[in-house]
């Protein structure tokens, strides 16, 4: 006994090949849904790894130095987004993440208020295989504690003044407030302070270093 | 997975033959195969398709630039195939695309027999004239490919399969110029 | 995660290395269809010998069953697969032009390249018509600029235009090939049947 398809020519084998493919293709409809598959070990261990995570200092130096090859990705409701943003972030709701146009080769930078939203919104783009995705550690709230209103107890050690000297740089760059606290009454000022966030100022021109010009890939 | 075994079988037994006669040339269907896995190769290994009248602008953008580098500056259609200064434009994914195609033809005709210096054409017309027909062919159509953006490479083939709407359009165009024109150009080929 | 090179699995001087191999194997597939020679290809255009359809068809429904298979699996991220913009009216009149030259040339420019590496000399003197053609363009740049950027739609694919999934756009694209090779395989026969009786 010969299996039917034997009996066909290669031409008509590889025709019945293809119209099997076809019409399986019409049935699967569109590919671009989102096929999660978790490699849950790996998931794991970059978490415990922490490597997946960028400090506010680290971003706030990208942004004075004009990194561009990053996308800030600010994960708040409009509202709060529009009140106040780090320079450069867009907007994307959390529900939003995987239609936002975001791109799989792109390294993304998630923050929200805290770190609660970023880890959601990681953990969502890193099992729909995005590859280069990171945190903001502390996330917007930590953003305004260490770079907006950065502050200094009285009685901090050389080491701890040197530092504060150099975030003061940063925060101003951001239109911040550092001060000096004495050690009870700083959550006090803190909150004194805070409703005044800076007028989200574009960085001056020119400081951003152009993003090398992408080669044609037409024909 | 009978058919895919089938036809590698078959290509080896093709190959292996050795005869000084020039072979016929393959199945039509299994070559477009070939070429289809070739296409989806440079798809999935670099994002892209293939091409060759691109080589070709790159090369004439870079000799007008090389004899008159004001003249080329100022044009917007040469400058676009100038790299940002930090490479040579040559270093072009294209540009090396295409001389692989040169060599992997080259090797393709010596295995089977069939490289050989001569022109190719219909029984009815001098050599003289094939050239200049040839001529006149080849610049009509490189100026056609860039006034579309690619030629059957670039557009037809690998727009063609990321079903690209303009490539569609393209492919179909070509059939229909050549097939307005065969009519005329007959006695260059029958 | 595919495209390799767009997840930075190597470098821009790999990827030119990339280019060499698959230029080869392009190189190869050409000439093995015959389409080293001007008489195959021009034959197309007179129905005696559809191969031009058959492999370029084949070739296409290849790789696009292979993309959208791929991207189901989750294999290839198709969004960053390089798709040109669509230029409507350009596209369509280049198309046309390269169409008649084609018949008048008996080459595109891939297959011109096989052709001249395989020594015809009608090959290398259409590769220079070419070069000329790209040079004529070039200068007259500056009056068709406009031209050239007319009727620009932007990435626009087949499911998008047509409103209908892709799985559904490859299977009629499926269809439409079969439907083409068997009407070619009936059209030779024919032609050859014709061709024979002219000679008698």
């Amino acid at each position: 006994m010969k299996c039917p398809i034997e009996k066909l020519s290669i031409n008509k084998r590889l025709a019945l090949f293809a119209l099997v493919l076809g019409i399986i293709a019409l049935f699967i409809g569109n590919t671009s849904s989102y096929k999660i598959n978790v490699n849950a070990k790996e998931l794991a261990l970059s978490t415990v790894r922490n490597q997946d995570k960028i400090s506010v200092i680290q971003l706030a130096e990208w942004i004075i130095e004009g990194k561009a090859d990053y996308v800030l990705v600010d994960l708040r409701d409009e509202k709060s987004f529009n009140e106040y943003s780090i320079p450069n972030a867009i907007n994307i709701k959390l529900e939003n993440i995987l239609d936002s146009g975001l791109m799989r080769n792109e390294k993304i930078i998630l923050f929200g208020l805290d770190d609660i939203t970023s880890a959601q919104a990681w953990f969502i783009l890193k099992s729909a295989n995005y590859k280069y995705v990171y945190i903001l550690k502390g996330g917007i709230n930590e953003w305004k504690e260490k770079i907006l209103f950065p502050r200094l107890v009285e009685n901090a050690s050389q080491k701890e003044k040197e530092e504060f000297e150099k975030i003061k740089q940063i925060s101003f760059y951001f239109g911040g407030i550092p001060q000096v606290v004495s050690g009870a009454s700083s959550s006090e000022i803190y909150k004194i302070q805070s409703p005044t966030v800076p007028k989200v100022s574009p960085p001056p021109a020119g400081s951003i270093k152009s993003i090398p010009k992408k080669k044609r890939e037409g024909c | 997975m009978t058919t895919l075994t089938g036809i590698f079988s078959k290509k080896e037994t093709i190959v292996e033959e050795k005869t000084f006669q020039p072979k016929p040339y393959s199945n039509p269907y299994l070559v477009g195969l070939g070429l289809g896995l070739v296409l989806l190769a440079a798809f999935v290994i670099m994002g892209r398709g293939l091409g060759a009248s691109g080589a070709a602008s790159t090369i004439v953008a870079v000799t007008v630039s090389k004899v008159a580098p004001e003249h080329a500056a100022k044009n917007n259609f040469y400058k676009e195939y100038f790299s940002d200064g930090t490479t040579s434009p040559l270093k072009d994914w294209l540009v090396f695309e295409v001389i692989g195609v040169a060599v992997g033809g080259f090797l393709s005709g010596t295995l089977a027999h069939r490289t050989k210096r001569t022109i190719e054409k219909g029984p009815n017309i001098s050599s003289k004239m094939r050239l200049i027909y040839a001529f006149v062919g080849g610049a009509i159509m490189g100026f056609g490919a860039k006034l579309a953006r690619g030629c059957t490479s670039g557009q037809a083939l690998t727009g063609g399969a990321l079903l690209s709407l303009g490539s569609w359009a393209f492919m179909f165009a070509v059939f229909a110029g050549g097939y307005l024109t065969a009519y005329f150009l007959r006695r260059q080929w029958l | 995660m595919m495209p390799y090179y767009k997840f930075d699995y190597f470098s821009f001087d790999f990827s030119l290395v990339v280019a060499f191999i698959i230029g080869i194997a392009f190189g190869f597939a050409l000439e093995r269809g015959g389409f080293g020679n001007a008489r195959i290809l021009a034959a197309q255009f007179y129905f005696y010998n559809m191969r031009v359809l058959k492999v370029m068809f084949t070739a296409i429904v290849t790789a696009m069953i292979g993309l959208f298979y791929f991207s189901w699996f989750g294999w290839l991220d198709l969004s960053l697969v390089y798709v040109s913009d669509t230029y409507l009216i350009p596209q369509i009149l280049g198309g046309l032009i390269l169409g008649i030259g084609f018949v008048i040339g008996g080459y595109c420019p891939g297959t011109s390249i096989v052709s001249a590496s395989t020594g015809r000399y009608d090959g290398m003197v259409y590769l220079a018509g070419m070069f000329f053609g790209v040079f004529v363009f070039g200068e007259m740049f500056p009056l068709i600029e406009n031209f050239y950027n007319s009727s620009h739609l932007g990435k626009v694919t087949l499911p998008k235009f047509l409103g209908l999934s892709h799985g559904m756009v490859v299977f009629l694209v499926v269809l439409m090939a079969l439907g083409a090779f068997a009407l070619a395989e009936w059209g030779e026969k024919v032609m050859t049947k014709k061709l024979q009786g002219d000679k008698q």
